[in-house]
C-alpha cells in the first residue's frame, strides 16, 4: 500500500518535472530592465540581451529620468516580473520611483535582481538597499584603479580562476577586463563573493584625490547574494562588464554570473522525503516507538538549466532533533531513477528517549538553493505490554523463584499444620504452676 | 414486637428521606454554577482531566493508559498514561458507558461536569457510616449533612470541578469507614474493602498520602497505648499487604511503596506489627523477667538497624528523599527559597485564618469541642478521629488546598459535639423520679425544661445560620468557573468577561494545527483543551527546567526571548494582560515567579533583583528598572496600551501605575496577532527570521525609518568586521 502510493508519488514529480523543462529558469522569465538614458545606451548592450533573448526571457525596458513615471513591480501583492536588471541610475528622483523598501518586499518575495552600480551612477535606493543586504559599493565618483594588473587600455584585469565560489561562476583560464567600482562586503553568511578586486588596487575618489573606500583584496567587484527564501541577487561594480564592448573576454563570464541570479543554475531542490520503519511499514501505521529501527529517505535534484538532473554531493547531513541533535548521520546515496538522486541514512535505530523529535535534512551551501525539509514526529515510550516479560530477563529468576518457593512451602506448611494432629508438647502442670 | 416492627420501617423511611433530601441538598446547592453560568468545565486543572477523560472515551483504555501526550510540554512530550491518576477518568468513562448501556447517551462533558456534585452524595452516606462507628447513627446524620453544604469540602466539587479532589474526597471517607469497622472488629472483608477503597484513591489523587501515614499512626499510637490486639493485628497487615500491592499497579505510583520515604512509615509499622505480634507470643509463652530482657534487647537492636537502614539506604538512592512538597509542609519558607515553583501556587501558600470560619462556619468553633468530647471516651476508633484532627488541623494552616481533607474531619467531630449536646439537651422525657418531692421538683423541671428549650433552640438557630451562610458561600464565593468571570455593567446589571474563550477559540481557529504555544504554564491545560494547542508548559509541573525556560525566555529582552521561544519551535506567545479591566490575576502580577524560577537555573543571567527599583519596589511605570522595561513580558503586556488612552500614557487599573510608550518601545521580534476584547488575553506571533539575514530589531528599524521618510543620503565608510 504505502510502496504503492510511494510510487505514485515519484509519478507525479515526474510528470510535474516534464512539464518544468519547458521554461529555462527555473522561477520565471518575466523581466525588467531599469536603466537611466543618460547613462546607459540599450544598443551597447544588444549582446548581452540577445544571449538573454535566446534563453526564452521576456524583457521589458523601463528607463527613468527626473521626469518619469515610478515604476511598479507589483501589481497589488502578486509580483508583475520574476527578474530585475538595474542599470546604473543617477536620477535623483529615482528613490521615489522605486524605494528601497519596495526593492526589498520584491527581493524577499522571491524576485531575482542583477544591479550594477558604475561610478557614475549609484542611486541613493539601491545603495540603501545594497547596505541592508550587507553590500557596500563605492559612492559615486569612486573608482576602482590598479597599475599593476591592466591591459593596454588601463583597463583591470581579473583572473577567471580567481573566481570565489564555483556554483556561481565555474573557473576558466580566460581573464576578464573590468572597469568600475568595487565594494566592501559585510560579514554576513548570505552574501557570496564571486571576485576580490586585486591586491594590488584600490578605490578612490576621482574628484577629492585621497578619500579611498576599498584597499587591495580587502574590496570586491562581483557579489552576489542568496537569501533565506532563496531569491538571488548579483551586484556588480561595472555596467560595461555587460557591454558589446567587452563581450568578447567578458561574455562567458556574464552569462554565468546570469544563469546564477536568474536560477538557470544551482538550484537544489529536495523531492520525496521521506521516512519509515525499517520494515517498510509508514508511522501512519505504526508510530515510532523508542529504539525502533527507522530509515530516512530523500531524494535530491538539481536544474541544469535544460532539465532537472540527480544531484550530487557527500556532504548531506540529516538530523534527528530535539532541541539539540541526537543523530547526525552524513547522507548516503542510495538508487538514482533519471531525474534525482535518492539519499538515505541506512537504517538506524531511534534514541532510547521519548519526545518530539523532528526529522531535517537542512542543507545550506554558499552558491546552491537552500533547502529544509522538517517532519516533526512524536517517539513515544514502550507501552505496558512491550516490554520483555518477567521470566525472559534471567536476572528475574532469583526472585521468581523465591516467590514460589514461598507459595509453595506456604501451601505445604498449612497442609501439614491442619493435617497433622497436634500433640499437646508443653505438659500441662506447668501452667497451672 | 409488631410495633417494633413498624417503629423499624418508620425509621428506614426517615433515614431514607434524609439521605434523599441531603443527597438533593447537596448536589443542588453544588449546581450553582451551571445556573449562574452555564455548564463548562471549571478553572485549570479540570481541562486536562476533562480533555483525558475524551480521550479514554475515544480511544479505549489500553491507549489511554499507553497514552504519550505529543501536545504539551514540547518537545519533551509526556507520559501522560502513565503519569496522571487514572481514577476520576475511568469512573466518569465508567459512567458514560453505564448510561449508554441503559439508554441514555450524554455527552462526556455533562458526564464530567456534574461528576463531583453526584459523588458528593457518597461522601456524605460514608460519612454517615464513619460517624455511626465513632457515635451513632444520630451524630451520624448530623456528620452527612454537614459534609453535604460544607463550603470548605464545595470549594473543590461544585458542579463543573471535574478535579481529582471530587472523587478523592469520597473515596478517602468510604476508606476510613471501612478501616474503622475493619479495625473495630478485626473483620478480613472489612480491611480487604478498605485496601480496595484505598487502591481506588491511590487511583484517583496523590493525596492517598495522606492515608497510607494516617493509618500506620492510628496504629503505632494504639500500639504505644498498650492497645495492641489480634483485631489490629489482622485488619492492619491485611490492608497494608493488599493495599500496597494494589497501589503498585497504578503506573504513576510504581514502586513508590517501596522507595519513597513518603511511604516509609506504613512499611515500619508493618514490621512493627510483626515485632509486637511477636512478642506478644512470646510474653505469654516465658515469665515476664526474661520477656523485658529479651524486649529491651531486641527493640533497641531493631531500632539501631532500622534508622540506619534507612539512612544508608536513603544515602544509596535506593529509598528517594522526602519531596519538595513535604518539606514545604514542616516549613512554610522552605519552598519560597528552594522550590519557587511549588510555592508560586496559590493553593500551596499558608491558609489566613478567617478562612477557616469561612469555609466551615460554626463547625469550626464546635470542632475542638467534639475532639475534646472523644477523648473522654477514647475509645481506639477515637484514637482514629484525634490523629486525623490534629494533623489535619497543621497541614490545613500550612497549605490552603488541605483545607479540604480538614474539612470532613471537623465535620464529624462537630456531629459528635451537637449530637452530644442534643442527647442530654433534647431529651425531654423526665425520668420517674418519686423520691424528691412535687414543688420543688416542678421548678427543677420548668428550668430544666427552659435550659432545654434554649440550648436546643439556639442550636437550631446555628444550624439555620450555618445553613444559610453555606448556600451564601457556595453561590458567591465558590461557583465561578474562573474561565468566565463575573462583573457587572455600567448600569449595576451583571455581565460575564468570556475573553479567555473568546481568545482560545481564536487560536483554534486561526492557527496551524501543530502551532506551538507559549505561555506561562497556568494556562497550559486551558490551551491544550480550549484551544487544543501544543504547549510548551502545563499546570503538570513535572519538569521545573522547562517551566524555568518559558519564564526565562519571558524575563529576558526580546532578542534573547526570541531565540530562546525559536529555538523551541514556538509559534505563538500567548500573555494574560489585566491591566485594562483590572483583573489581578495577571501575568505581570505573576512575573515575579518567572523570574525566580528561572533563576534558579540560570542565577547568572537573571536576577531578582534586577526587576526591583533601586528602592526595591515592584513598579511599571517610569520608575520601573531598565531590566523590567526590557523583558519581553512587559513589552508584551503593555504593548500598544497607552494607544487605548492618549498615546503616550496608559493608566494600569491592577497596579494602579501610569504606564509610558517610551517605556515600552517597539516590539521588533514578536507581532501582535489578537488581543482579546477586554485585553485579558494577548497573543503574539514571533516573526520570521529576516530572510535577508538582518536580525529583526535592525529590520525593524530600516522599516520605520522608510516609513518616516528617512534616507541616509550621504554614504559612508562602513564599520565592518572582517569576513571569515
Amino acid at each position: 500500500m504505502s510502496q504503492s502510493l510511494a510510487m505514485l508519488k515519484v509519478l507525479i514529480f515526474f510528470v510535474q518535472l516534464i512539464s518544468l523543462t519547458q521554461a529555462k529558469p527555473s522561477s520565471g522569465s518575466r523581466s525588467l530592465v531599469i536603466y537611466d538614458k543618460r547613462l546607459t545606451d540599450l544598443d551597447d548592450y544588444s549582446i548581452f540581451f540577445s544571449n538573454l533573448e535566446e534563453r526564452s526571457y521576456h524583457l521589458d525596458y523601463a528607463p527613468v529620468s527626473n521626469g518619469s513615471a515610478v515604476v511598479e513591480l507589483f501589481s497589488g501583492e502578486e509580483k508583475l516580473y520574476d527578474n530585475l536588471i538595474v542599470f546604473p541610475v543617477k536620477s535623483r528622483h529615482f528613490n521615489k520611483q522605486l524605494p528601497a523598501e519596495r526593492l526589498l518586499d520584491f527581493f524577499n518575495d522571491g524576485g531575482e535582481i542583477l544591479v550594477m552600480t558604475s561610478p557614475n551612477g549609484v542611486a541613493d535606493n539601491i545603495r540603501i538597499f545594497l547596505n541592508q543586504l550587507g553590500i557596500y559599493p563605492s559612492p559615486r565618483n569612486y573608482e576602482l584603479k590598479d597599475y599593476f594588473h591592466v591591459d593596454d587600455n588601463g583597463l583591470v584585469r581579473l583572473s577567471g580562476n580567481d573566481v570565489l565560489n564555483q556554483h556561481v561562476v565555474p573557473k576558466s583560464d580566460q581573464d576578464v577586463l573590468y572597469e568600475g567600482s568595487a565594494a566592501l562586503l559585510g560579514s554576513s553568511d548570505l552574501i557570496i563573493p564571486v571576485l576580490h578586486a586585486p591586491r594590488t588596487s584600490f578605490t578612490e575618489d576621482v574628484q577629492k584625490q585621497g578619500d579611498k573606500w576599498t584597499v587591495g583584496s580587502q574590496g570586491y567587484v562581483m557579489a552576489s547574494f542568496q537569501s533565506l527564501r532563496n531569491s538571488r541577487l548579483t551586484w556588480v561594480g561595472s555596467d560595461s562588464f555587460f557591454s558589446n564592448k567587452y563581450s568578447a573576454p567578458n561574455q562567458q563570464f556574464a552569462q554565468e554570473l546570469i544563469k546564477w541570479t536568474f536560477d538557470e543554475k544551482s538550484v537544489v531542490k529536495a523531492v520525496l522525503s521521506r521516512h519509515s520503519h525499517s520494515n517498510g511499514l509508514e508511522y501512519a501505521d505504526s508510530p515510532y516507538k523508542i529504539k525502533d529501527e527507522v530509515v530516512y529517505d530523500i531524494g535530491l535534484t538539481e536544474w541544469n538549466g535544460a532539465s532537472w538532473v540527480p544531484f550530487i554531493a557527500d556532504d548531506i547531513q540529516f538530523e534527528l532533533r530535539m532541541v539539540d541533535p541526537y543523530y547526525r548521520i552524513t547522507l548516503k546515496p542510495k538508487y538514482s531513477p533519471s531525474e534525482v538522486q535518492m539519499y538515505t541514512t541506512g537504517n538506524f535505530n531511534l534514541p532510547d528517549h521519548h519526545g518530539i523529535f523532528t526529522f531535517i535534512v537542512g542543507y545550506k551551501r554558499s552558491g546552491l538553493s537552500f533547502f529544509t525539509e522538517k517532519d516533526v514526529k512524536a517517539i513515544r515510550h514502550l507501552a505496558n505490554d512491550e516490554y520483555s516479560r518477567s521470566w525472559d530477563i534471567t536476572n528475574s529468576w532469583v526472585y521468581l523463584t523465591a516467590i514460589y518457593s514461598v507459595i509453595i512451602v506456604w501451601v505445604v506448611f498449612v497442609a501439614l499444620f491442619m493435617g497433622i494432629k497436634r500433640k499437646s508438647l508443653v505438659p500441662i502442670e506447668k501452667k497451672t504452676n | 414486637m409488631a410495633q417494633n416492627q413498624a417503629l423499624r420501617w418508620i425509621q428506614l423511611l426517615l433515614k431514607c428521606t434524609i439521605f434523599l433530601s441531603m443527597t438533593g441538598a447537596a448536589v443542588s446547592s453544588r449546581l450553582f454554577s451551571v445556573i449562574r453560568f452555564e455548564s463548562i468545565i471549571h478553572e485549570f486543572d479540570p481541562w486536562f482531566n476533562f480533555r483525558a477523560t475524551k480521550y479514554l472515551v475515544n480511544h479505549g483504555f489500553y491507549k489511554f493508559l499507553n497514552w504519550f501526550d505529543d501536545r504539551t510540554w514540547y518537545p519533551l512530550g509526556r507520559v501522560t498514561g502513565g503519569t496522571l491518576y487514572p481514577g476520576l477518568m475511568t469512573t466518569s468513562a465508567a459512567v458514560w458507558h453505564g448510561l449508554r448501556k441503559i439508554g441514555l447517551p450524554v455527552d462526556i462533558r455533562n458526564v464530567c461536569v456534574l461528576f463531583a456534585p453526584a459523588f458528593s452524595g457518597v461522601t456524605a452516606w460514608a460519612t454517615y457510616h464513619l460517624t455511626c462507628e465513632i457515635k451513632d447513627s444520630g451524630a451520624g446524620l448530623l456528620a452527612a449533612g454537614f459534609i453535604a453544604i460544607a463550603p470548605g469540602y464545595i470549594s473543590r466539587s461544585v458542579a463543573g470541578s471535574y478535579d481529582n479532589e471530587a472523587i478523592a474526597i469520597t473515596l478517602l471517607m468510604v476508606t476510613f469507614m471501612f478501616w474503622i469497622k475493619a479495625m473495630k472488629t478485626g473483620s478480613i472483608m472489612h480491611s480487604t474493602f478498605a485496601a480496595v477503597f484505598y487502591f481506588y484513591m491511590v487511583s484517583a489523587w496523590g493525596g492517598y498520602v495522606f492515608i497510607t501515614n494516617l493509618i500506620p499512626l492510628h496504629i503505632f499510637l494504639l500500639i504505644l497505648m498498650g492497645r495492641y490486639s489480634t483485631r489490629l493485628y489482622s485488619a492492619y497487615t491485611t490492608w497494608y499487604a493488599i493495599g500496597t500491592l494494589a497501589s503498585m499497579q497504578i503506573p504513576f505510583v510504581g514502586f513508590l511503596p517501596i522507595r519513597s520515604n513518603d511511604h516509609m512509615a506504613a512499611l515500619g509499622v508493618f514490621g512493627l506489627m510483626q515485632v509486637v505480634a511477636l512478642g506478644n507470643f512470646v510474653k505469654s509463652q516465658v515469665s515476664w523477667q526474661k520477656f523485658k530482657t529479651v524486649m529491651v534487647l531486641s527493640l533497641a537492636f531493631l531500632l539501631a538497624v532500622g534508622i540506619c537502614g534507612l539512612f544508608a539506604l536513603t544515602y544509596f538512592g535506593y529509598i528517594a528523599p522526602w519531596t519538595g512538597r513535604f518539606y514545604s509542609l514542616w516549613d512554610t519558607n522552605y519552598a519560597k527559597i528552594h522550590i519557587p515553583i511549588i510555592a508560586s501556587v496559590s493553593e500551596h501558600q499558608p491558609t489566613a485564618w478567617p478562612a477557616f470560619f469561612f469555609d466551615t462556619q460554626f463547625l469550626i468553633w464546635l470542632f475542638p469541642a467534639g475532639v475534646f468530647l472523644l477523648f473522654l471516651e477514647l475509645k481506639d476508633e477515637h484514637v482514629f478521629v484525634i490523629a486525623y484532627s490534629v494533623l489535619c488541623s497543621y497541614f490545613a494552616g500550612v497549605m490552603v488546598r488541605l483545607m479540604l481533607t480538614l474539612t470532613p474531619i471537623i465535620c464529624v467531630c462537630a456531629a459528635v459535639t451537637i449530637s452530644k449536646l442534643f442527647d442530654v439537651y433534647a431529651d425531654f422525657s423526665f425520668p420517674q423520679d418519686n423520691a424528691a418531692s412535687g414543688a420543688i421538683s416542678r421548678k427543677t423541671r420548668l428550668m430544666t425544661l427552659i435550659t432545654k428549650l434554649t440550648v436546643c433552640a439556639s442550636f437550631l438557630g446555628y444550624l439555620y445560620l450555618f445553613v444559610y451562610h453555606c448556600t451564601w458561600v457556595t453561590s458567591n464565593a465558590y461557583s465561578s468557573p474562573s474561565v468566565v468571570l463575573p462583573s457587572r455593567n455600567q448600569d449595576g446589571s451583571p455581565a460575564l468577561i468570556d475573553d479567555f474563550r473568546e481568545a482560545y477559540y481564536w487560536l483554534r481557529m486561526n492557527t496551524a494545527e501543530d502551532a506551538k504555544v507559549a505561555s506561562w504554564w497556568d494556562y497550559g491545560y486551558q490551551i491544550g483543551g480550549m484551544a487544543d494547542r501544543t504547549t510548551l508548559v502545563d499546570n503538570n509541573t513535572w519538569n521545573n527546567t522547562h517551566i524555568a525556560i518559558v519564564g526565562k525566555a519571558m524575563s529576558s529582552p526580546q532578542d534573547k526571548a526570541y531565540e530562546i521561544l525559536k529555538e523551541h519551535d514556538v509559534d505563538y506567545v500567548l500573555v494574560i494582560f489585566g491591566g485594562l479591566i483590572g483583573f489581578s490575576g495577571d501575568d505581570i502580577n505573576k512575573f515575579l515567579w518567572m523570574v525566580r524560577i528561572s533563576e534558579g537555573i540560570w542565577p547568572d543571567e537573571i536576577k531578582e533583583r534586577e526587576y526591583f527599583t533601586p528602592s526595591g519596589e515592584y513598579r511599571m511605570d517610569a520608575m520601573a528598572s531598565q531590566t523590567m522595561k526590557d523583558s519581553l513580558m512587559y513589552k508584551l503586556s503593555y504593548y500598544r496600551f497607552p494607544s487605548v488612552y492618549n498615546g503616550v500614557e496608559g493608566m494600569d487599573r491592577v497596579r494602579g501605575q501610569r504606564i509610558r510608550q517610551q517605556d515600552i518601545g517597539e516590539l521588533d521580534y514578536f507581532e501582535e496577532v489578537f488581543t482579546s476584547e477586554n485585553w485579558l488575553v494577548r497573543l503574539y506571533k514571533l516573526k520570521e527570521l529576516d530572510p535577508i539575514g538582518r536580525d529583526l530589531r535592525s529590520a525593524g528599524e530600516f522599516d520605520r525609518n522608510a516609513a518616516r521618510g528617512l534616507k541616509k543620503r550621504i554614504a559612508r565608510k562602513p564599520a565592518l568586521d572582517f569576513r571569515v
